[in-house]
C-alpha cells in the first residue's frame, strides 16, 4: 500500500481540493486546537499543522495527532531548520505509528527570522533531500542509513513552492527537482500577483510538472494594509503588489479593510480556479481559522 | 585568510582587570591583513589600555610585541622571553594562535583579544566577507566555484529557498543570495545541468560534526 491518505484519495478523485492551515500556539491546551479545528469544517480535504514557523509552539507532530484523534486529516509539516537527519527520521517514524498520512517537507523560515534568532543553525539536510528521504522510507522501507523499517509508512509526500521567486527558469528547475524527488503535491506560497502565478503555472504545465504532482495554490485573506505591509517587509518569500496595499488602504476603516482583504482573496481564488494545472487551493489563514468557512462558502 | 575583529576596550579591560604586567602579542599573518591584530593594532590597543588603566587606577604595565605567526612553534619561540617577563598574554592572534600560545605556556594565563570570525577575503576596502566554512569535503567543483554551504544561510545543496530574491538573501538582505550567484555562474559557464541533479545529504563528519579535526600526513611523520 503506497498511500493510506484521504488527501491522496481526494486528489485522485479529481475534485477541486481545499486545504487549510492550523498554526499551533505556545500552549498545552488541547481544547484550543480543537476549537480552531471546529471552524475548519468538513469541506477541507486536509489541514496543515505548521512546524514552529515563528518560534517555539506546540509541535506539529503533537498537533497532527490531535487532528487524527478528532477525525480530521492532518498534513504534518516538518522543517529541516531545527532537527538533524536522526531527529527528523525518528519523528517521521512516530508520525507513521500515530496514523499521520501526509507529510509536507520544507526548509522553514530561517531561525533569525523567528522570535528565537539566537538559535543554532541545523540545516543538516535541505528540503529536497527531506522529500527524497521520506520517499525512500515509504517506498524502500529503509532509513537513510539503510536500516530496515518495520511496519508500513503509507504517507503522501508534499512540498512547497514560491511562484514569485525569480528568475522563472531557476524557480521551475527547483520545482521539477522537488517533484522528481517525490513530491506528490505542492502547496504554494500565498498568491497575490495572479499574472505572475499564471506565468509560473504555464511553465510548470509546459514542462509536464503539473501532470506529476497536484498543485494547490496558496491564498491568504489579508486583514488590512498594515498587516499586508508587515508581511511584505518581514518575509521576502511573500510578494504583495503595491496595488493590493493601495486597495486595502482606500477601503476605509479596519472593518472595511478586512472585508476588502477577503474580497481580494476570493477574486484571486476565482481567477486561479480557472487555470489549467491547478488542482486546488491551500488557505493560509495565518491563525484566522474563523475565516475559512466564509471562503469555502463563496467557492461555488 | 582568517578574518577576525577586535574586542572592545571595555571588554579587554574586564578580561585583564587584576593583572599587572601584560604582553599584548600581535600576529603578522592573517589578522595583520584584516587589520585586527597586527603590529599597528597592537600599538593602538596598548595605548588604549594604558589610558584606561590610568583612568581606572588599574596599574597595567604593557609590553608590545608582534611575531610572524602565532600558530607556528618556530615563531612562538621568538616571544618566549617577553612571555616569561610578563604575568599574562593578551593575544591578538586568531583562535588558533591564542591556543597555540596557551598550549606552549601552561603556567601563564593567555587571553583572546579578538573575536575570530571566518575564513574570507577582502571584498572591497573595509569589507571582508566569508567564503569558506571549512566543511572538510569541498563541493566547489559542483557549484561553479561558489560555496552553497557558506553563501546560503540554510546550506541548501539543491537550489535556493523560497525567500531568494535576484538581488539579495532573505536572511541577510545586505548580501546577495548565494544560490542566485551559483545559478548565474553555472549558466554563464554552460553547466546549468549540474543543478538538475538531486544532491544527496552531505556527510558532515569531516566538518565540526565529527569533533575536533586532525590531519595526519604519514609521509611527513618522522
Amino acid at each position: 500500500m503506497k498511500h493510506d491518505s484521504w488527501l491522496a484519495k481526494k486528489i485522485a478523485s479529481g475534485d477541486f481540493i481545499v486545504t487549510a492551515e492550523l498554526l499551533p500556539q505556545a500552549s498545552t491546551a488541547i481544547p484550543e486546537i480543537e476549537a480552531a479545528i471546529s471552524f475548519l469544517g468538513n469541506s477541507i480535504a486536509a489541514v496543515n499543522v505548521a512546524d514552529n514557523p515563528h518560534g517555539p509552539v506546540l509541535s506539529s507532530l503533537a498537533g497532527s495527532l490531535v487532528l487524527v484523534k478528532a477525525g480530521m486529516e492532518p498534513v504534518y509539516q516538518i522543517v529541516t531548520r531545527d532537527r538533524n537527519r536522526i531527529a527528523i527520521q525518528s519523528d517521521l517514524l512516530g508520525a507513521g505509528a500515530l496514523g499521520i498520512r501526509n507529510v509536507l517537507c520544507l526548509s522553514g523560515h530561517h531561525q533569525t527570522l523567528t522570535g528565537s534568532p539566537e538559535s543554532a543553525n541545523v540545516y543538516d539536510i535541505d528540503s529536497i533531500q527531506l522529500i527524497a528521504a521520506v520517499k525512500q522510507m515509504r517506498d524502500q522501507g529503509v532509513l537513510l542509513d539503510g536500516t530496515e523499517i518495520k511496519g508500513v509508512f503509507p504517507v503522501l509526500i508534499g512540498a512547497v513552492a514560491n511562484p514569485d521567486m525569480n528568475p522563472l527558469e531557476l524557480n521551475i528547475l527547483r520545482l521539477a527537482k522537488k517533484v522528481e524527488a517525490g513530491a506528490e503535491f505542492i502547496q504554494t506560497q500565498a498568491v497575490f500577483d495572479v499574472e505572475a502565478f499564471e506565468r509560473w503555472i504555464e511553465q510548470a504545465r509546459n514542462q509536464k510538472i503539473t501532470e506529476n504532482t497536484a498543485i494547490l495554490a496558496g491564498v491568504m485573506p489579508l486583514s488590512g494594509y498594515q498587516d499586508a505591509e508587515t508581511l511584505r517587509d518581514h518575509y521576502m518569500d511573500l510578494s504583495i503588489p503595491d496595488s493590493i496595499i493601495e486597495r486595502l488602504k482606500k477601503a476605509g476603516d479596519e472593518g472595511a479593510q478586512k472585508k476588502e482583504g477577503l474580497n481580494i482573496c476570493l477574486e484571486t481564488i476565482r481567477k486561479i480556479k480557472k487555470m489549467d494545472g491547478v488542482k486546488g487551493i491551500h488557505i493560509l489563514s495565518g491563525g484566522k481559522e474563523k475565516l475559512v468557512p466564509e471562503i469555502i462558502a463563496s467557492l461555488d | 585568510m582568517i578574518v577576525a575583529e577586535r574586542k572592545t576596550i571595555p571588554e579587554l579591560v574586564d578580561i585583564l582587570e587584576g593583572h599587572k604586567k601584560i604582553l599584548v602579542l600581535g600576529c603578522g599573518t592573517c589578522v595583520t591583513v584584516c587589520l585586527a591584530g597586527g603590529e599597528r593594532e597592537v600599538s593602538i590597543i596598548s595605548s588604549a589600555l594604558r589610558i584606561a588603566s590610568r583612568a581606572k587606577n588599574l596599574s597595567f604595565e604593557i609590553e608590545e610585541l608582534t611575531i610572524e605567526r602565532q600558530c607556528d612553534n618556530v615563531f612562538i619561540e621568538e616571544a618566549a622571553k617577553a612571555v616569561e617577563r610578563n604575568d599574562v598574554v593578551l593575544s591578538l592572534g586568531c583562535g588558533a594562535g591564542v591556543q597555540a600560545i596557551a598550549e606552549r605556556y601552561l603556567e601563564k594565563p593567555v587571553y583572546a583579544g579578538l573575536n575570530t570570525a571566518f575564513i574570507g577575503i577582502l571584498e572591497e576596502r573595509g569589507i571582508w566577507a566569508e567564503k569558506c566554512a571549512a566543511c572538510g569535503a569541498c563541493v566547489l567543483d559542483q557549484y561553479g566555484g561558489i560555496c552553497p554551504i557558506t553563501r546560503c544561510a540554510k546550506h541548501m545543496l539543491n537550489g535556493p529557498c523560497g525567500g531568494s530574491r535576484e538581488d539579495r538573501c532573505e536572511v541577510r538582505p545586505d548580501r546577495p543570495c548565494g544560490w542566485q550567484l551559483i545559478y548565474q555562474r553555472l549558466k554563464g559557464i554552460g553547466q546549468l545541468d549540474r543543478l538538475k541533479r538531486i544532491v544527496p545529504p552531505k556527510n558532515w563528519a569531516p566538518s565540526l560534526g565529527g569533533g575536533c579535526r586532525v590531519i595526519v600526513r604519514e609521509d611527513h611523520r618522522i
